[in-house]
């Protein structure tokens, strides 16, 4: 999931690095105060999953959960993505700084696409029905970033299905397990706090 | 909230764990004998198979190619004492990239002399007769020797250098802290002049 330095060509960086510094911004500028908080233990929470790997065949994925950021940061999703994927380029290795824009772009992309998608949906209802939403935000974020990924790998020279097929298909049980992960912490969240899933982008 | 604290604490849990990590590539090369000897894998241990590597110059002139073995191993041999960089495309993004300095390239080489006139590393099936000869063909299986000692060390230092410990796991948590709590902060005192 996470492209690496040198695997892109210099436009894709370059339109990526600026798309993103746009989100970011956003993200910045509608963060609600008392918000803050959330984003940092989200983006702490993402920083770690991409450490959980799940064997899958001949080859392993991680988690990303950035369908659960999105859920509740809505655009600030972006800079708490933003700040955990830095962190694991400077720590782990993963990914790279020239290419930070761009996984930042199909990571925190669906996760704002996400908040907005499925919101409605866990704020109305029962926590159950709640919970089918979350589950769904959180396998649809994935799919969407394997589609970002496949993109812009396509974009750099690869040819699109190949490229795209192959990360989708490697994620598609990752897809399960964070609908599952989501679903839960949203079932749990609508519980204990539901307050959780106001919609930040109108009280900021 | 509860909640993330749990998979907080999970995920912490298993990544401890879990010694290989995800879909990272882990590569590297070291000169062995007249050769060089590199290995490409992802860090959970699958070697990747039948890449083609390519190999350049630092500018960027093409040296060569070659395909990785069956567990990931690649020989090339060099023929300029210059810098080497071996590049593979895995797919998906992830792309394998080694640099060999020159400095680190086998001796024949970084001596600055063409590999065929430097006395041969490489055993040929010389007159036995000769002393020189055997010393040399000696030399050779004595070099042989120690490479395959080495060569499990130099795997482990190439594996160790991926692994991710507890403390920085630890401290990019801390760095996460603190910046949000800097941003914390910053809101806060905006809002309280505003207000």
């Amino acid at each position: 999931m996470h492209i690496v330095d040198g695997a892109l060509s210099m436009p894709v960086v370059a339109a990526g690095t600026a798309l993103a510094v746009v989100g970011l911004g956003i993200g910045l500028k509608r963060m609600p105060t008392d918000r803050i908080p959330a984003a940092g233990v989200l983006s702490a929470t993402f920083f770690v999953a991409s450490l959980v790997h799940v064997p899958i065949g001949p080859s392993s994925v991680h988690l990303i959960l950035n369908g659960l950021a999105g859920l509740v940061l809505g655009w600030a999703a972006f800079p708490a993505l933003f700040v955990g994927l830095l962190l694991q380029a400077v720590f782990f290795g993963f990914g790279g700084i020239t290419v930070l824009g761009v996984n930042t772009l199909n990571i925190a992309l669906p996760a704002v696409i996400v908040g907005y998608l499925c919101r409605p949906g866990i704020q109305a209802g029962s926590p159950a029905v709640a919970a089918i939403w979350g589950a769904a935000g959180g396998a649809l974020a994935i799919a969407l970033t394997t589609l970002m990924v496949g993109i812009a790998l396509a974009a750099s020279g690869e040819e699109f299905i190949p490229a795209a097929k192959l990360v989708f298909f490697a994620h598609i049980p990752v897809m399960a397990i964070e609908a599952a992960l989501t679903g839960a912490a949203v079932l749990l969240a609508r519980r204990v706090k539901p307050e959780l899933f106001a919609s930040p982008a109108t009280a900021g | 909230m509860q909640k993330i604290a749990a998979i907080l604490v999970l995920a912490l849990s298993l990544g401890w764990s879990a010694p290989a990590l995800a879909h990272k590539v882990v590569a590297g090369a070291y000169a062995s004998g007249d050769a060089i000897e590199g290995e490409i894998g992802f860090s959970d241990g699958e070697p990747a198979k039948n890449v083609l590597v390519e190999v350049f110059g630092e500018d960027g002139t093409r040296l060569g190619e070659v395909r990785t073995k069956e567990d990931g191993t690649f020989v090339f041999e060099p023929k300029a004492a210059v810098t080497h960089i071996f590049r593979a495309d895995l797919g998906a993004g992830h792309v394998a990239e080694i640099r060999v300095e020159a400095s680190e390239l086998p001796a024949s080489l970084a001596k600055g002399t063409p590999p065929d006139s430097a006395p041969p590393a490489a055993a040929e099936p010389a007159p036995p007769a000769d002393s020189v000869a055997m010393t040399a063909a000696q030399r050779a299986v004595v070099a042989e020797l120690i490479r395959n000692e080495i060569r499990p060390l130099r795997r482990e230092v190439i594996a160790y250098r991926e692994k991710n410990d507890l403390q920085s796991i630890l401290g990019g948590i801390g760095y996460i802290v603190g910046l949000f709590g800097l941003w914390f902060f910053l809101a806060a005192r905006r809002r309280t002049r505003a207000g």
